[in-house]
């Protein structure tokens, strides 16, 4: 392997290790006020009074009617309010926010605001929506015509439910104004997300909206959207306050109002004509809850992957996001693939079965290769790494022996063992890069040579610093510390882009090793000098057709070939986790060890998903497990054998040949451990979260 | 004893218990339950009360000091595996470094891992104040859920374990998780012979209902029995269990807990060759 791989001491490691770092907070800022949010206590309704007591000198109360600009939050559609517009239409949704000095004189407040609601029936089961947010098809080849000559179909629904990020820093701003500028600090993934939001809130032209990332405890997907909405609701009530204003949310609050995975039911036919695949009909139904945030894009991702890593000859695929009155769901790591890739593996694994095949087998008869063409009609260009990254996945977990072995147990406890292959699109979907975000890098040379690093890039603890300084420092063959990277503040950085969509290292970063080439050219030492770059897009790519779903989606994927060894105990239905095994191909690692931490936590998050991540809700639509002693995340305890490893598969278009990697873990855990679950008891399984219940439930069901 | 802004830290049992007997104060040991929404309130800092640390044995008993950590006991030689068993899964070790038996039972909780262990082993529990002694048997000592007999002015001094029989044990917990997890359910039982014949057949159930449950009358069934005379009466012995265990619904459903609760009894006396 390469410099590049070598792994370094992170960029944040000495300030987070010690305690230095400031998150927001931690920050104290003269004349601060704190400020607490009403939320609505149900689904459905509309205002009809609220009644508030009378407030101690200091305190007061910000709503929908201080708001200088708009009350739509800018996210994708701007239909998500800053504050309730008179009606509510999820449980916690924003009434107001009451401001003042003493957090305890503020909940004592909020306790004796009175709202008088005129309540409305509650639409809380997706399949029984009927406002339809997003919708969206396409076809491959002629599946009407697999179907008619098909000799046999498979017909099956899949479920997969809510997935709570948990990151360990809760959400958190605070909000300034002064002299006619907005400035919003504290959380967030994509500082320009929140400053098009402040701004169209505010009322305001874009230099007089400032925007600071702090440091982020964790982000997964979480602090995309939400700090839109928190970031608005703090620039208004910093105006009208007068002083800054900081909220950050509790963690039942913040579970039960910001934004989750979207809980899809996915229904798929496969026709079968002398033990092939003919065509595979799917159908997926994403639950975006009250407001769309981010579903549009969710929802295209997870349609696009539906049919997984196989080519097939004839496909179509359907789906549509509707609208529930739940929390608005949002970004979380894997955005929309999860759901269709659960779905897709296990349906390879139950037709496998059905035609008496083994399921490696026949995965492994549909992969997809360098020059297929894909679902949408697009072109694979480079090769895909399966056959090195499966032989090295099953020489460490043992699957294929395994899988034989553990068929037909008997006695107290019974091992299993499943396997997933996933892809994840490197980026945003279609030409989002060339046409939506047009991302820009500058590179600062000071008079005495440091050089700093101007993007909009955000680190959450995935080790984006440190990757974005190895990429400027080896470009320019300078060592590490010459260079300088700051928390993003958008009255100095460019608009590089959201760090989102895996796109970070390998647009942003690609963008950065262009503007060190471009600055190594120039390099006059000890002058200032500035350099920037401009997104280009890859010339290769099958241009995309958003309306139609044609073409290249993504310029290139990432690729992960998991497995997951359960061992269940008949009595109680707990599954242990033997060993959860996983191996990647993001391109070129830049920072090997920083690539492994992500696979590791990323798998773990995953198996979660597919296991213990249970969340639900009752029928007012309150959300249950809105505590961290109520959703259960797996710990180091739960899966004592992690191994994961990648390839290096080079990509020729990103610096250094790095290409997505964030993401990707996130999508293979739950079916491969589903599928354990699947060898373990001998059946077919469908759902997510596959919980202890359901395993022994199964086992009951057996016994009649 | 030094006063604090927020209560007493007694440097004796003496003080402690003039103080519980004077004030209106909130026992405090290890924390790890108050500190989660802590209040406004006067504490008794117990955590460093010599004589509530103290572990030791005499013949008839392991003697367990209310605010010995889970750390200490796991660490104490003479600790039978059976509370080990519980402890291992008690929590996380940081947890388990601050958190007493004391507080663990003190709370009332069906779900405290601890309590499980002393009523399945009969473990009594000794209560103190300024007036005097009194030693109760934990089924006594807790009276529902959150509720316990203990007075205003008493402290819960010491759990006194009787360490005959504890060998031939049965534990398990049921967990959403490996670690830091409530218990859905637990299952402990305790099996002895004397010759050929059942001296004890205990079972509780944890986390099935608003306190621990344990059926001494369907245990007495089994005592003096030999093993194919237990083996007659098992389906009669699990059928009384059936009927007698209604579980709360809660994060599991009550069916669920049902079954694993009667999976692990019958698995129970199967192992013991009954």
């Amino acid at each position: 392997m390469d410099l590049i791989n070598q792994s370094v001491k992170k960029w944040d490691h000495d300030p987070k290790i010690s305690g230095a770092a400031k998150y927001v907070d931690d920050l104290r800022i003269k004349d601060m006020v704190h400020g607490k949010i009403l939320r609505s206590t149900i689904a459905s309704g509309t205002i009809k009074e609220i009644r508030i007591p009378t407030l101690p000198e200091g305190y007061l109360i910000v709503d929908q009617h201080d708001i200088p600009g708009k009350n739509n939050v800018h996210i994708v559609d701007d239909d998500s309010p800053c504050y309730s517009d008179g009606t509510v239409n999820f449980v916690g949704e924003a009434i107001l926010m009451v401001v003042g000095e003493d957090m305890k004189v503020l909940d004592k407040i909020l306790s004796e605001i009175v709202v008088v609601y005129e309540e409305h029936t509650p639409v809380l089961d997706m399949m029984k929506s009927d406002v339809i947010f997003y919708q969206y098809g396409y076809t491959k080849g002629d599946p009407d015509q697999a179907f008619q000559e098909a000799d046999q179909i498979l017909d099956e629904t899949f479920t997969t439910g809510y997935q709570e990020h948990i990151y360990m820093e809760v959400q958190g701003m605070i909000g300034f104004y002064k002299d006619g500028k907005s400035t919003v600090r504290g959380s967030m993934q994509c500082p320009y997300y929140v400053h098009s939001a402040v701004k169209m809130v505010m009322g305001l032209p874009d230099q007089q909206v400032q925007i600071i990332q702090d440091e982020m405890g964790g982000a997964f997907g979480g602090k995309e959207d939400y700090p839109s909405i928190l970031g608005a609701q703090v620039a208004v009530a910093a105006k009208k306050a007068g002083r800054p204003v900081k909220c950050v949310l509790d963690r039942r609050e913040d579970i039960t109002c910001t934004s989750k995975r979207h809980p899809a039911t996915m229904h798929y036919r496969a026709a079968i004509k002398d033990k092939k695949i003919t065509a595979i009909d799917a159908y997926a139904v994403y639950d975006c809850g009250a407001f769309t945030t981010l579903s549009k894009v969710v929802l295209q991702r997870g349609l696009i992957g539906a049919t997984g890593v196989y080519t097939f000859d004839n496909i179509r695929v359907n789906g549509k996001g509707v609208r529930t009155n739940t929390t608005p769901n949002g970004a979380f790591r894997g955005f929309g693939g999860p759901q269709t890739f659960f779905a897709i593996e296990m349906f390879m694994n139950h037709i496998a079965r059905a035609i008496g095949k083994d399921p490696f087998e026949l995965k492994q008869q549909y992969l997809s290769k360098k020059g297929d063409i894909t679902a949408t009609n697009g072109l694979y260009h480079f090769d895909i790494p399966f056959p090195e990254m499966i032989e090295k996945l099953f020489k460490e977990s043992g699957y294929p022996e395994k899988y034989q072995q553990y068929k037909h147990q008997t006695g107290r406890t019974r091992k299993g063992i499943g396997l997933s292959l996933t892809y994840h699109g490197c980026g945003f979907t279609g030409a989002g890069e060339r046409d939506l975000i047009k991302g820009v890098v500058r590179l600062k040379k000071n008079y005495n040579d440091t050089v700093e690093i101007l993007t909009a890039g955000t680190d959450m603890g995935q080790g984006l610093k440190t990757a974005f300084v190895k990429i400027v420092a080896q470009t320019l063959g300078v060592p590490m510390h010459q260079i300088i990277i700051a928390n993003p503040d958008t009255d100095r950085v460019p608009n590089s882009g959201p760090t989102a969509a895996s796109r970070s290292l390998m647009v942003v970063g690609k963008l950065l090793e262009r503007a060190a080439v471009k600055l190594k050219d120039i390099w006059v030492s000890e002058e200032e000098q500035e350099v920037e770059e401009h997104y280009v897009h890859p010339e290769f790519t099958i241009p995309w057709d958003t309306e139609n779903f044609q073409g290249d989606p993504y310029p290139d994927n990432s690729w992960s070939a998991n497995v997951v060894e359960v061992e269940i105990d008949t009595l109680t239905g707990v599954a242990d986790i033997v060993g959860a095994w996983g191996v990647y191909d993001v391109g070129t690692p830049v920072d090997k060890m920083i690539v492994i931490g992500q696979m590791e936590g990323g798998l773990l998050q995953a198996v979660g998903y597919g296991s213990m991540e249970l969340m639900d809700a009752n029928n007012k639509g309150v959300i249950r497990n809105n505590s961290l002693s109520d959703y259960i995340i797996p710990t180091a305890m739960d899966v004592p054998v992690l191994k994961t490893d990648v390839i290096n598969n080079p990509y020729v278009v990103g610096p250094f040949g790095g290409k997505g990697a964030g993401e990707l873990p996130a999508v293979g855990g739950a079916p491969a451990y589903v599928a354990a679950m699947e060898s373990a008891l001998g059946i077919d399984l469908h759902h997510t979260p596959f919980s202890q219940e359901d395993t022994l439930k199964a086992l009951e069901a057996m016994k009649k | 004893m030094v006063i604090v802004e927020n209560g007493y830290i007694p440097a004796d049992l003496a003080e402690a218990l003039k103080i519980r007997g004077e004030q209106t104060v909130i026992p405090y040991a290890g924390g790890t339950d108050l500190m989660v929404d802590a209040e406004d309130h006067a504490y008794l800092f117990l955590n460093k009360v010599p004589e509530l640390k103290r572990i030791s044995e005499d013949e008839t008993y392991l003697k367990i000091g209310a605010a010995a950590t889970f750390t200490e006991i796991l660490n104490y030689p003479g600790t039978p595996e059976i509370l080990k068993a519980a402890i291992h899964y008690l929590a996380a070790p940081a947890i388990r470094n601050m958190a007493t038996a004391g507080g663990n039972v003190s709370n009332a909780s069906p779900k405290a891992d601890s309590s499980l262990i002393f009523y399945v082993s009969d473990t009594l529990l000794k209560l103190a104040s300024a007036k005097g002694e009194r030693i109760l048997p934990i089924e006594d000592f807790i009276t529902g859920r959150g509720k316990t007999a203990l007075q205003a002015d008493e402290l819960l001094v010491e759990f006194l374990m009787p360490k005959k029989g504890l060998e031939n044990y049965y534990y398990e917990k049921v967990g959403a998780r490996k670690a830091l997890a409530i218990s859905r359910v637990a299952f402990a039982g305790l099996f002895n012979m004397e010759g050929e014949r059942i001296t004890r057949c205990a079972a509780a159930f944890g986390s099935v209902a608003d306190v621990v449950l344990r059926f001494r009358d369907f245990e007495a069934m089994m005592i003096g029995l030999t093993l194919p005379e237990a083996k007659a009466v098992k389906s009669e012995f699990l059928a009384k269990y059936d009927q007698a265990i209604v579980p709360i619904r809660g994060r599991v459903s009550a069916d669920y807990r049902k079954h694993v609760c009667m999976n692990l009894l019958e698995d129970f006396l199967t192992q013991n060759g009954i």
